[in-house]
C-alpha cells in the first residue's frame, strides 16, 4: 500500500473509531448525517473512481481496507454501497452521482428509451439505506442490451424494511421515473457487492473476537477469570483460526479483484465467510451468556450485521451451488492445474 | 489487540515452468499407481522414487550447493511440495529429512555433520525419523525419559524408548531428543539435547507397530546401553528444547497439512461427473472454497518463513484448520454418495474412501495434537 493509500486508510480508521456509538444512534435517531459528511469529506465514495475522472484511483485493497473498519465499528452507512455506485456510474461513463448513493442487485421492471430521454417503471427489493441516499445505480435491460441506471430516490416510493441489525433494506418502487442511462459492459457487479460484504464480514468477526477474548479475561466464575478455563481457551482459539482464514480469505479475493477477473476467489470468500459467521456468532455469544443476549450490550452490532450480510449477496446455498457447478463442469483432472493457475498467472 | 498476519503473497516469475516440469516428470512416473496409493502420498516410502526425485535436484532445493543442495527459494520448494502431494507421489521415504532432520543438521550441525549426512539425504538415499515422542511423553515432551550420558572418554551411553517413530524401520538415521541431565522439576524443558545417531548403531533394536489399517508405518525405538561418538550430539547439549521447537514450526506449516484428503475430493469430482445433483454442487462447492482458503493461508505462511519471519502462531492455526478440514471430508463423502454405500466394492472412489476414513484419526495427532494447537493459538489471542 503506497504512503497515500495507507494516511486515508489510517484516517478512516480514526473517523470511525472516534464515531463511538453510531450503529446505536443510527437505531434510536436514524441517519447520521454529519459522519456522512466525514466518510465523504475523505472521498470514500470516490474509491474506485480512477484519479484522471476525478477519483481516487483506489484498488480492492483500498476497499478492504475501508470497509474492514466499517465492518468492524458497525458504521450505519452505505460507505460500501456508495464506493460501488459511483464506480459503476463512472465506468459507464454517466457523471458521476454527489450525495449518498445505493446500488441494487435485485429488481424487476421496464427500462424505455425515447430520443435520448430514459424512464423507468419497476421495483427495486433490499436497497441498502434506500430511504436515505439520494441516488440507487442498478442494471437493466433496454432494447436487449444491459444499461446501467442512476435512479433518483426522490422520484420512488419506498416501502420501509430492516435486516436483523436495523439496517435499512428499503424496496423502491417507480413509476415512469425519468432515470439517467447508459449501455455498459459491466460484469460481476454481484460478486463486486459480495466482496464488499466479505470485507465489512472480516471487521464484525474481528470486533466479535476481540469483545469476547476481552470479556473472558474479565469475567470470572469460581474464583478465576473464565479464559483461564481450558474449556474456554479451546473454543476461542477455534473462533479465532475462523477469523484468520476469513481475513486471508478476504485478502486473497481483493487482491485478485484488482487484478481482474476474480469470480472464483470472491465466491470461495463469501462461502468461507459465511461458513465463519456459523461458528463465530455462536461462540461469542456462548462465551458472553446471558449479558450479549441484551440489547443494551454491543455484541449485538457485530452478530445481528453477521447473520443479516451472511444471507445478503449470496448465501451458502447460492454461492457452493455455482462454485460446485463450475468444479463439476471442469472435471476433476482440471481441479488442481485451475487452482494453482490463479496464483501464478500473476507472477 | 492481536491480529494474525496472513497476507497475501505473489509468486515469483517463473513458476509455471517449474510447475510443468514437476508435471511432466510426475506424469511419467506415476504412470499406472493405483488411486488407493496415491491417497496418503507422504506415508508411502518408496527409496526408487526418492533417488530419482533427488537425481532431479529436488531434495534439499533451498540448501546451500556446499551440502548437495541448490540454493533454490523457499516459495519454489512449497511449490514442488504441493505438487508432490496434489499428484500423490510416494514421497514418504525423504520427506522428514528435507522438511526437518536436514534443515536442523544445516542449522545446528557442526561442518563434519552437514558433510556427512546432507548431501546423501539430497541425493535421495539416507532418510531420517523423529525420535521425539515416548510412551510417557506424548504432547507434554519435555518428560522425554531416555537418557543420555558421557563417558569419560567422551562418548555418549543413551538408554531409553521412543515410540511412534514414523519410518524407523526404513531410514538410517534417527534425530533423538533425550535428557542429557536430570529433570528439573521448575523447568522441566532444561537438560534436553538431540542427538542424530545411526540406527545400525549397536544397541539399538526398531520393533514395527501394526497401525489399525494394517500398515506398519510406526515403531518402537530401543536403546540399551547404546554407545555413540561424541560428535553425535546435534547441537548444544541441553538447548534441545529450543532446538526442538524450531522444527516445530517447519512440521506444522506445510502444504501436508491439510492436502490428506485431496485425493477423495479428486475421485469425488470424478463421480460425480459434469452434471451432479444440487447437494452434490454445494458439497463439492464448500470443500472447494475450505480447500482455496487453506491454500491461501498456507502459501501465506510459506512467504512469512521464506522472508525469515516465524509464524508459529499462524501455522499452528493452518495445521489446525487443515487437519479439521481433511479429517472431516472422508465421513462427509461417505454420506454423500450412492458410490460410498458399499464399502467392500473394488472402485478407485470406494479404496481411497475406505483408506482415507481410517486414515483420518491421525490427521490431528501427528505433529502435534488438536489440543496442543488450540493451546498455542489461544496463546496468540493473549488468554494464556
Amino acid at each position: 500500500m503506497s504512503e497515500h493509500k495507507q494516511m486515508l486508510a489510517d484516517a478512516v480508521t480514526r473517523l470511525f473509531r472516534d464515531a463511538g456509538d453510531a450503529a446505536g444512534a443510527a437505531e434510536r435517531e436514524g441517519w447520521r448525517a454529519a459522519l456522512w459528511s466525514q466518510v465523504e469529506e475523505l472521498g470514500l465514495p470516490l474509491l474506485l473512481v480512477p484519479e484522471d475522472q476525478g477519483g481516487v484511483g483506489g484498488d480492492w485493497g483500498d476497499v478492504h481496507a475501508v470497509l474492514h473498519a466499517a465492518g468492524y465499528y458497525a458504521i450505519p452507512l452505505p460507505v460500501g454501497e456508495s464506493m460501488l455506485a459511483t464506480h459503476w456510474a463512472g465506468a459507464a461513463g454517466l457523471e458521476l452521482p454527489s450525495g449518498a448513493t445505493s446500488i441494487a442487485t435485485d429488481l424487476e421492471g421496464e427500462l424505455s428509451a425515447q430520443s435520448g430521454d430514459f424512464r423507468f417503471s419497476g421495483t427495486l427489493h433490499g436497497v441498502p439505506w434506500g430511504r436515505h441516499v439520494d441516488t440507487i445505480a442498478a442494471v437493466t435491460t433496454c432494447e436487449g442490451a444491459p444499461h446501467l441506471m442512476l435512479l433518483p430516490r426522490a422520484a420512488a416510493q419506498v416501502h420501509q424494511a430492516q435486516n436483523l441489525a436495523f439496517e435499512p433494506r428499503d424496496r423502491l418502487h417507480f413509476d415512469q421515473a425519468p432515470v439517467l442511462a447508459a449501455a455498459c459492459d459491466l460484469a460481476s457487479l454481484f460478486d463486486q457487492c459480495a466482496l464488499m460484504r466479505v470485507a465489512q464480514i472480516t471487521g464484525a468477526l474481528e470486533a466479535a473476537l476481540h469483545r469476547s477474548i476481552d470479556y473472558v479475561k474479565e469475567r470470572k466464575q469460581f474464583g478465576r477469570a473464565i479464559g483461564k478455563f481450558q474449556a474456554v481457551q479451546q473454543q476461542l482459539a477455534v473462533f479465532g483460526s475462523e477469523v484468520a482464514a476469513v481475513a486471508c480469505a478476504a485478502r486473497a479475493a481483493s487482491l485478485a479483484a484488482s487484478r481482474g477477473e476474480a469470480g472464483f476467489q470472491i465466491a470461495a470468500a463469501k462461502l468461507r465467510a459465511n461458513m465463519a459467521i456459523a461458528i463465530a456468532t455462536s461462540t461469542a455469544h456462548q462465551v458472553h451468556a446471558a449479558i450479549g443476549f441484551t440489547q443494551e450490550y454491543g455484541l449485538r452490532f457485530a452478530t445481528q450485521r453477521l447473520w443479516s450480510w451472511r444471507s445478503e449477496f449470496g448465501n451458502d446455498r447460492y454461492w457452493s451451488e455455482r462454485l460446485g457447478a463450475q468444479l463439476a463442469q471442469r472435471g476433476a483432472d482440471r481441479f488442481w492445474s485451475d487452482l494453482t493457475e490463479r496464483d501464478d498467472a500473476v507472477a | 489487540m492481536h491480529s494474525f498476519n496472513f497476507e497475501p503473497v505473489d509468486l515469483p516469475a517463473g513458476i509455471p515452468e517449474f510447475r510443468r516440469e514437476i508435471r511432466d516428470f510426475l506424469k511419467r512416473e506415476l504412470a499406472g499407481t493405483p488411486a488407493a496409493q496415491k491417497a496418503n502420498s507422504w506415508a508411502v516410502f518408496d527409496a526408487e522414487f526418492s533417488r530419482k526425485l533427488g537425481a532431479r535436484g529436488w531434495i534439499g532445493l533451498v540448501w546451500p550447493k556446499a551440502y548437495g543442495g541448490h540454493e533454490r527459494s523457499a516459495i519454489e520448494r512449497y511449490v514442488l511440495l504441493e505438487e508432490l502431494l496434489a499428484a500423490g507421489a510416494p514421497v514418504g521415504a525423504h520427506w522428514i529429512a528435507d522438511r526437518q532432520s536436514g534443515p536442523a543438521i544445516l542449522r545446528f550441525g557442526t561442518e563434519a555433520q552437514r558433510l556427512k549426512y546432507l548431501p546423501d539425504m539430497a541425493r535421495g538415499e539416507t532418510y531420517c525419523c523423529i525420535g521425539m515422542s515416548e510412551p510417557n511423553a506424548g504432547s507434554d515432551l519435555a518428560s522425554v525419559r531416555t537418557r543420555a550420558e558421557q563417558l569419560s572418554d567422551g562418548r555418549w551411553k543413551i538408554n531409553g524408548q521412543k515410540i511412534w517413530t514414523t519410518q524407523a524401520q526404513r531410514c538410517q538415521l534417527i534425530i533423538a531428543l533425550v535428557r542429557t541431565r536430570p529433570l528439573d522439576e521448575n523447568n522441566r524443558q532444561a537438560g534436553l539435547s538431540q542427538f542424530l545417531i545411526e540406527l545400525d548403531t549397536p544397541g539399538i533394536q526398531v520393533r514395527p507397530i501394526v497401525d489399525l489399517v494394517g500398515e506398519t508405518h510406526f515403531n518402537e525405538v530401543f536403546f540399551e546401553d547404546c554407545l555413540v561418538e561424541a560428535d553425535c550430539l546435534l547441537g548444544t547439549e541441553g538447548e534441545g528444547w529450543k532446538q526442538v521447537t524450531g522444527e516445530l514450526s517447519l512440521e506444522r506449516s506445510g502444504p501436508e497439512r491439510y492436502m490428506s484428503s485431496l485425493a477423495l475430493y479428486l475421485e469425488l469430482l470424478r463421480v460425480a461427473g459434469p452434471e451432479p445433483d444440487a447437494s452434490l454442487k454445494q458439497a463439492l462447492g464448500r470443500m472447494a472454497a475450505e480447500i482455496w482458503t487453506l491454500r491461501q493461508m498456507s502459501l501465506s505462511v510459506a512467504g512469512q518463513l521464506a522472508r525469515g519471519q516465524d509464524p508459529s502462531v499462524e501455522a499452528a492455526i493452518v495445521k489446525d484448520l487443515g487437519n479439521s478440514f481433511e479429517q472431516s471430508l472422508p465421513m462427509l463423502v461417505q454420506g454423500l454418495t450412492e458410490a460410498g454405500v458399499r464399502l467392500e466394492d473394488d472402485t478407485d472412489f470406494v479404496k481411497v474412501l475406505s483408506y482415507l476414513l481410517q486414515n483420518a484419526p491421525s490427521f490431528s495427532l501427528r505433529g502435534g495434537t488438536r489440543e496442543i494447537l488450540r493451546g498455542i493459538i489461544a496463546r496468540g489471542l493473549g488468554l494464556r
